[in-house]
């Protein structure tokens, strides 16, 4: 496809449907995008919400333990079972009293899985253990409780602790609760098994809750089941000292915000659409009122301005750099009129008849001398041949321009026989030019005005007529680009005479303008019973001319007869001509009339025809 | 229709009214509930550890508790006596504290109790000089996780 094709108009539309097309595409991406990312965030937050309520359920489970704590550590049996201890090393009596809450319970007994108790001094050396509870504990506190309680000086000492730490049998929840009130003799650990209490996140979330240890086994399983297509959430708990303790799966129904983030994509992705379309729609109305509408003014104005309508102005109004063109294409236009003016009345001026033909040689351009000279009208120029002028042959004296030497010895210089409109002959002395018309050879003709027939000052003359020469083919090279600012002069036909299609289409013209022509005047003459004089006088279309006082039409004649038809014929007049019959026959009903009409109508359609096929 | 529509607005308008005045008092006696003074005049003011420190430096410090007996059954200060503020009478202090110039230590639920100032006012206004008044009271000490004796 090469740019030229391509119009302002549909590339601009081709533009905005690409940004159309890739808006919609961003804006899908874009949707799939956030529903993503709004899957993640949905993710981190039931992770956050899980952690909360981890952390939540460690502190209840503190609480629990520090109150079993705070009662056990004022007990004044447990203080003196202690000294007891210490003093005799026997333990029995301590460990009796330790064992009490699994044997008899304790308030908040069903709430936590208590599976240990043990004593230590202020030096966190052990003086006793529950019997009761888990096994294989050892003695020692765990490190990482150690090493905050030594990290505290003075009162901060009596803080509790509460710690998850990894014991031989997993992890295991503490609490470090100072013997003895404000005045400390030690410390009592009083050790749970928080996965007793894990599970009760899906209380707090709402959610499905599986608790599983490290190495992927399940160690708790949840009140509620789980349905299939729910998204699982991981949380790992760590231990105090970081270690990873409990891995925590909550499982996500995502199906409602799957449907609300659907409907959320549909709606904002229609409603962005929608927005980029009237957009669009706005930017389209804008260039085309400021910019498409204007330019199509423009075009129209330009391309009546080529055709000849030099009295006219391009419209200016429009975005700046079409004012600015606009206003240089009439600031040209201007020019040619000014200079077109000059060169008019330039060749007016010239006492000389000056008159070219062209390669058909029908006249193109008849100065004022020479329509006055000859008794024509500017009108009546175009339907004249060179042999409606002129006696000699001077046809065969065309030479080829391109060949000529410039020199003036090359202009055949003559004394010709002139037909005047009236029908009387004269003579004239005549140089004749062989020019350029139209492409083609055509001829320059030069008439002396007056009737001496003596050159006064050949040199003189003969400067003037090349320089007349000179003038008019400037103006006939103007002429051909701009077929209608000169009267006569049609638009350039096809200069490739190897161009068999074109001749072929001349000659079916030809044809069919002698068919039509003839079919008009059979019908004026038989329905209307009137001349092919009255036919010329009373359409106005064609010429009448007086040849020894006698009224003929050779213009309308040569239409009539193919051999002698003009090789480029007026359409427009043909058709004007048949019109005009039919118009003056429509209340006659005869076959030639229908005869005409078709003719006419498919003379209209061939004429169509050509023009869109030489476009 | 129309006959029965505008008792109803009328009703649900004024039912309404009556709502949103209702709810008025209560939002601000919310946002106006009074804190403790940020301090009192010849009283000292002191944190959680101090009071630690204070009861391990005098065993014999008198530590008045002036909240509500059920708070006080769920948790006080180790040696603390339980006088509800609008039952502290100057006969009853006198006993336990005869001098003027006995060391009396006061705590309540925290800055957003007003019981201990009140006490501490009281027994200003009775001539007791050597006051200290733990502001921060069971909530600081709670959040403090120190230890506590329950009944």
């Amino acid at each position: 496809m090469k740019i030229e094709s391509l119009s302002l108009k549909s590339s601009t539309i081709a533009i905005f449907i690409m940004i159309g097309i890739a808006a919609t595409i961003l804006s899908l991406f874009a949707g799939a995008y956030f529903k993503q990312a709004a899957l993640e965030a949905q993710m981190k937050s039931l992770s956050r919400v899980i952690e909360v309520a981890s952390q939540e359920l460690l502190k209840e489970i503190g609480v629990h333990t520090s109150d079993l704590g705070m009662k056990l550590t004022h007990s004044s049996e447990l203080i003196s079972a202690i000294n007891h201890s210490r003093k005799t090393g026997n333990t029995d009596q301590l460990v009796e009293l330790l064992d009490d809450p699994f044997i008899n319970g304790f308030a908040g007994f069903s709430d936590v899985n208590l599976k240990k108790i043990r004593v230590y001094n202020l030096e966190l050396e052990l003086i006793g253990k529950s019997k009761a509870g888990l096994d294989g504990l050892g003695d020692k506190l765990d490190d990482h409780i150690a090493m905050i309680l030594s990290q505290r000086k003075g009162v901060e000492r009596l803080k509790v602790i509460d710690a998850i730490w990894m014991s031989p049998e997993g992890p295991l929840f503490s609490t470090l609760v100072p013997l003895g009130g404000l005045h400390a003799i030690g410390y009592l650990e009083l050790i749970v098994n928080p996965v007793f209490n894990l599970p009760d996140i899906e209380h707090i979330t709402n959610t499905p809750v599986r608790v599983y240890s490290m190495s992927g086994v399940q160690i708790s399983k949840g009140g509620q089941d789980i349905p299939e297509g729910l998204l699982p959430v991981e949380l790992i708990l760590h231990s105090s000292n970081g270690t990873p303790a409990f891995r925590i799966v909550g499982y996500e129904n995502i199906e409602e915000m799957n449907q609300e983030m659907g409907r959320t994509q549909i709606v904002t992705t229609g409603s962005f659409l929608l927005l980029e379309l009237l957009i669009l729609l706005f930017a389209l109305w804008l260039f085309n009122k400021f910019l498409f509408l204007p330019v199509s003014r423009m075009l129209h104005d330009m391309s009546l301005l080529s055709h000849g309508q030099l009295d006219l102005t391009v419209n200016a109004k429009g975005l700046r750099e079409f004012h600015i063109f606009a206003n240089a294409f009439n600031a040209m236009t201007d020019q040619i009129r000014m200079r077109t003016n000059d060169l008019t009345r330039l060749l007016n001026l010239d006492d000389s008849a000056l008159m070219c033909f062209d390669h058909d040689n029908d006249a193109v351009y008849f100065n004022k001398a020479a329509t006055s000279l000859f008794g024509y009208t500017n009108d009546e120029i175009i339907d004249l041949d060179i042999a409606d002028l002129f006696s000699d042959d001077i046809a065969s004296l065309k030479t080829d321009p391109d060949k000529k030497s410039g020199s003036h010895e090359g202009n055949p210089r003559t004394l010709l026989n002139c037909k005047h409109k009236d029908g009387h002959q004269f003579q004239r002395n005549a140089i004749i030019n062989t020019i350029r018309v139209r492409g083609q050879t055509g001829l320059g003709v030069a008439l002396n005005t007056t009737s001496e027939g003596k050159d006064t000052s050949t040199l003189q003359n003969h400067q003037r007529l090349e320089a007349v020469e000179q003038t008019l083919s400037n103006l006939l090279a103007f002429a051909r680009d701009n077929p209608d600012i000169l009267p006569g002069v049609e638009a350039p036909q096809p200069t490739d005479t190897s161009s068999t299609g074109a001749s072929h289409q001349k000659s079916v013209l030809r044809e069919h303008v002698v068919r039509v022509m003839n079919l008009a005047l059979t019908c004026w003459e038989y329905d209307l019973g009137k001349t092919k004089i009255d036919l010329a006088e009373e359409s106005r279309i064609w010429p009448v001319y007086i040849d020894k006082s006698t009224p003929t039409t050779r213009t309308l004649d040569k239409y009539l007869n193919i051999d002698n038809c003009p090789k480029n014929p007026r359409s427009q007049r043909v058709i004007d001509t048949a019109e005009f019959v039919l118009r003056e026959t429509k209340t006659k009903k005869s076959v030639k009339r229908g005869e005409l009409r078709e003719a006419t109508d498919h003379f209209r359609r061939l004429l169509s025809g050509i023009n869109s096929h030489n476009k | 229709m129309k006959i029965l529509s505008r008792p109803f607005a009328f009703n649900f308008r004024s039912a309404m009214v009556i709502c949103i005045s209702a709810l008025i008092p209560l939002t601000l006696s919310a946002e106006q509930k009074p804190f403790a003074p940020e301090s009192i005049q010849g009283v000292t003011i002191v944190t959680a550890e101090q009071v630690i420190d204070m009861i391990l430096a005098n065993p014999d410090l008198i530590i008045i508790d002036s909240r509500k007996k059920t708070e006080y059954q769920k948790g006080h200060i180790e040696g603390a006596i339980n006088i509800l503020n609008t039952r502290l009478e100057q006969e009853d202090l006198e006993q336990i504290a005869p001098e003027k110039s006995t060391e009396m230590l006061f705590y309540c639920n925290g800055i957003r109790c007003i019981r201990s100032s009140d006490s501490i006012h009281k027994v200003q206004d009775w001539g007791y000089t050597n006051l200290i008044w733990f502001r921060g009271g069971w909530k600081e000490w709670m959040e403090k996780r120190f230890p506590i004796v329950t009944n």
